[in-house]
């Protein structure tokens, strides 16, 4: 246990110490200080992250409203089936 | 009342282990009213998993685009040859009238109105195949006129883009008259349309993508 909070401690050290700087990895920081490039980078990357979303959420809802639409039509087809028998059982009754 | 309502004998007291619920309790269980809902085939998820990943490569191709266009401070570029909007917003409209001749296809099958089916279909073909003649007839134009895809990034995006969904549209008319062929041999019925219906989702994707196409290239 303690080797587990010394170890969280020294992660945490570690971690604020040796933070970077500058990021040079970033595609869109490279490209200066603004500009018309990376106002255009940020815009393609927020549609390119937007997508998925919207092609996924389009499938789901267009498969969602088939099912309400088949089962509207299985429940207007199909023969009505009582929740609850209503005839009088003697069985059940007790007499 | 209810089929469990058990008449109950007041001059003995029912033990508790042996009381039978009020309502509902005692008979063989009740069928769903809801049994298993066939939504469609498994042709259908096929389809729609790949349309998923058409949208996700067009999207990548007008990522590209919108980078191209947004950080350039003129556009179109100069000494570029200009679009054609007028005769492709014509054509616009054609492929839009193929869509909804394919709509009104699937829903003659619908009622086995097998004559009607056939005429909606070859309707469809002749529509797709205007939209990519006059398509390829501007095409030529442009070439003839310097907008070629090595000329500049214009030229490259416009060709990348426009000729990735003419290709498509290929794809997609070639499937149509298979589908058209076994139409004719009435292959298709009321009860069983699936190669039709898996052709029209393809349809609809493609022409629902050529409004876009055309309003950020060729309009914006």
């Amino acid at each position: 246990m303690r080797s587990k909070i010394l170890l969280g401690f020294l992660s945490v050290f570690a971690a604020l110490v040796y933070s970077p700087a500058i990021a040079n990895a970033c595609a869109v920081c490279w490209a200066g200080d603004g500009g018309p490039i990376e106002e255009a980078f940020n815009w393609s990357v927020l549609f390119l992250m937007a997508m998925p979303y919207a092609v996924v959420g389009s499938i789901v809802g267009w498969l969602a409203y088939s099912y309400r639409r088949s089962a509207a039509k299985q429940q207007r087809n199909e023969i009505a089936q009582p929740l609850v028998q209503l005839a009088w059982n003697p069985e059940e009754s007790g007499r | 009342m209810a089929r469990s309502s058990t008449a109950r004998q007041l001059d003995e007291a029912q033990p508790l282990e042996t009381k039978k619920p009020s309502f509902g309790g005692g008979g063989p269980p009740v069928p769903p009213v809801r049994p298993n809902v066939t939504i469609g085939s498994n042709a259908w998820v096929g389809v729609i998993v790949f349309l998923g990943a058409e949208a996700m490569f067009f999207a990548g191709l007008l990522g590209a685009y919108i980078v191209f266009r947004v950080s350039a401070s003129i556009w179109p570029p100069q000494f570029q040859p200009r679009l054609p909007i007028g005769v492709t917003g014509v054509n616009t409209v054609i492929l839009l009238a193929s869509a909804v001749t394919m709509r009104w296809s699937l829903k003659a099958v619908g009622v086995n109105d097998y004559k009607k089916l056939i005429r909606l279909l070859a309707w469809t073909v002749a529509l797709g195949g205007i939209f990519l003649a006059v398509q390829g007839f501007e095409w030529l134009r442009l070439i003839h006129f310097g907008l070629t895809v090595s000329s500049s990034v214009y030229g490259g995006l416009f060709y990348t883009l426009i000729g990735f969904h003419g290709l498509h549209v290929c794809g997609a008319l070639i499937w149509l008259l298979v589908v058209f062929v076994q139409a004719k041999q009435g292959r298709f019925s009321k009860e069983r349309h699936v190669g039709l219906q898996t052709c029209a989702m393809y349809w609809t994707f493609v022409v629902a993508l050529w409004p876009v196409l055309y309003g950020l290239i060729y309009l914006l």
